[in-house]
């Protein structure tokens, strides 16, 4: 029964104790919208984005905490703090979508510069494919002139080698006419090969007997002799004169040289050049056939002309 | 006496007058006109797609603050239609906020898409 009594006192006690304290009942509501508020005062984007909305909660939020420091009804309270806690929640709303729209502003302005280095980007890109074509085209014209200039040589060359062919062709006419031409008088002064070149030999009836007087026979030997000089600048002879063995060997030394020295004089008087003629005497030396018949010493008396080459040698007998 | 009676009614008809002016709180007018722009304002932003919660609270704050009216309880009434206005005012902060942000992400994304194209435009 004295428990009882002592649990009902202390209860009482308690009660008491409760209904005493200053301290209003804690509102859930109310604590809500002070911890908003806190977190939204703490950032800067609201405070410096939505200062005037996050005053206007800050008001809100004093008229709930009055409220509920005087006691007001739990409803009145709540009611206060709900509007405070959407007020705070509208100021973050509000710095949210103006941080959003300077994004936008400042992305717009970013694009803006992109796009623009991008065409000025493109235009020196432009600029320089022109230019490049430009030094092309001047490469390719110079190529082409060239290639012109290339060609025409080649042309003329073409044209220096025809010339050229037509010449040596020409000259290898000339050469071969002038062989034939060589050829055919060789032949008529009756020339014949031999190993010191090509000798004429003018016989014995062409002199008159045992004299060096050459007859008209001779004589005409003798003219085709100039007219080979005339027709061969580089030419030189030698005129060699010889006897058969008949008689004594002063007198067919002396006619050999003579009868060589007539064609000599013979052929100065028909424009032949002094220094063109050389002559020489061999008497009864160098037989060409036996002195033993007539026939033979017949053919030993001669006078044998002895034609240089184009330069004017003779080999020596 | 009787004048002594008539001031003790004339007294005690003020005293009810009195009691009655501080009792019932006159119509809220303002704070239901005030909410229903609210709400309109806040449907024409976009709340009903950006801010669906905050929209449906209004919607309902405002009928029970008109019923509230209809019913002369004008202290609910007042109650409810400033709440409206609040949940209306953040449902319309909340869609432009939302669609700011939507136009920022795109402006980025543009960016993007360029740096992109002339990225692949651009000689190496």
């Amino acid at each position: 029964m004295n428990n009882i009594k002592r649990l009902a006192t202390a209860i009482t006690a308690a009660t008491l104790l409760v209904a005493c304290s200053s301290t209003p009942p804690i509102n859930a509501g109310l604590e809500q919208a002070r911890n908003d508020y806190r977190s939204a005062q703490s950032n800067p984007q609201v405070t410096s984005l939505a200062a005037g909305e996050l005053k206007q909660a800050g008001d809100s939020l004093e008229l709930a905490n009055t409220a509920s420091n005087r006691g007001d009804r739990v409803a009145t309270v709540d009611h206060l703090a709900y509007v405070a806690k959407q007020q705070v929640a509208i100021a973050q709303a509000t710095a949210n979508q103006k941080a959003a729209e300077l994004a936008v502003t400042n992305s717009a302005a970013e694009r803006d510069k992109v796009r623009l280095d991008a065409r000025t980007r493109e235009a020196d890109s432009a600029t320089r494919s022109a230019e490049a074509a430009t030094l092309n085209a001047q490469v390719s014209q110079r190529s082409a002139e060239a290639a012109r200039d290339q060609a025409m040589l080649e042309k003329q060359a073409a044209a220096n080698a025809l010339q050229s062919a037509d010449v040596a062709r020409q000259q290898a006419l000339d050469a071969e006419n002038r062989s034939r031409q060589l050829e055919a008088m060789l032949l008529d002064m009756q020339a014949k090969k031999t190993p010191r070149g090509m000798v004429i030999t003018l016989g014995d009836v062409l002199f008159d007997t045992n004299q060096a007087n050459l007859k008209a026979g001779g004589m005409r030997s003798v003219q085709k002799l100039a007219e080979f000089f005339k027709q061969y600048p580089g030419r030189k002879v030698m005129i060699e004169g010889f006897t058969d063995s008949v008689g004594n060997d002063a007198n067919n030394q002396t006619l050999s040289e003579a009868r060589a020295a007539s064609v000599r004089s013979a052929l100065i008087d028909m424009g032949v050049g002094v220094d063109r003629i050389a002559t020489r005497g061999y008497g009864e030396n160098s037989p060409v056939a036996s002195n033993d018949n007539a026939q033979g010493r017949q053919l030993n008396r001669r006078v044998e002309i002895v034609l240089s080459d184009d330069n004017g040698n003779i080999l020596p007998r | 006496m009787k004048h002594f009676k008539h001031l003790a009614t004339i007294g005690v008809t003020s005293l009810l007058l009195l009691l009655a002016a501080c009792a019932s709180t006159p119509p809220p007018t303002d704070s239901i006109a005030l909410a229903k722009s609210a709400i309109a304002n806040a449907t024409s932003a976009g709340g009903n797609e950006f801010a669906a919660v905050e929209m449906r609270s209004a919607q309902e704050k405002m009928d029970m603050a008109n019923r509230a009216m209809t019913k002369q309880d004008y202290d609910q009434a007042k109650t409810y239609a400033v709440e409206a206005q609040a949940d209306a005012r953040l449902a319309e902060k909340k869609a432009q906020s939302a669609k700011a942000e939507k136009a920022a992400a795109a402006t980025q994304e543009d960016i993007r898409v360029l740096r992109e194209e002339i990225n692949r435009k651009s000689p190496k």
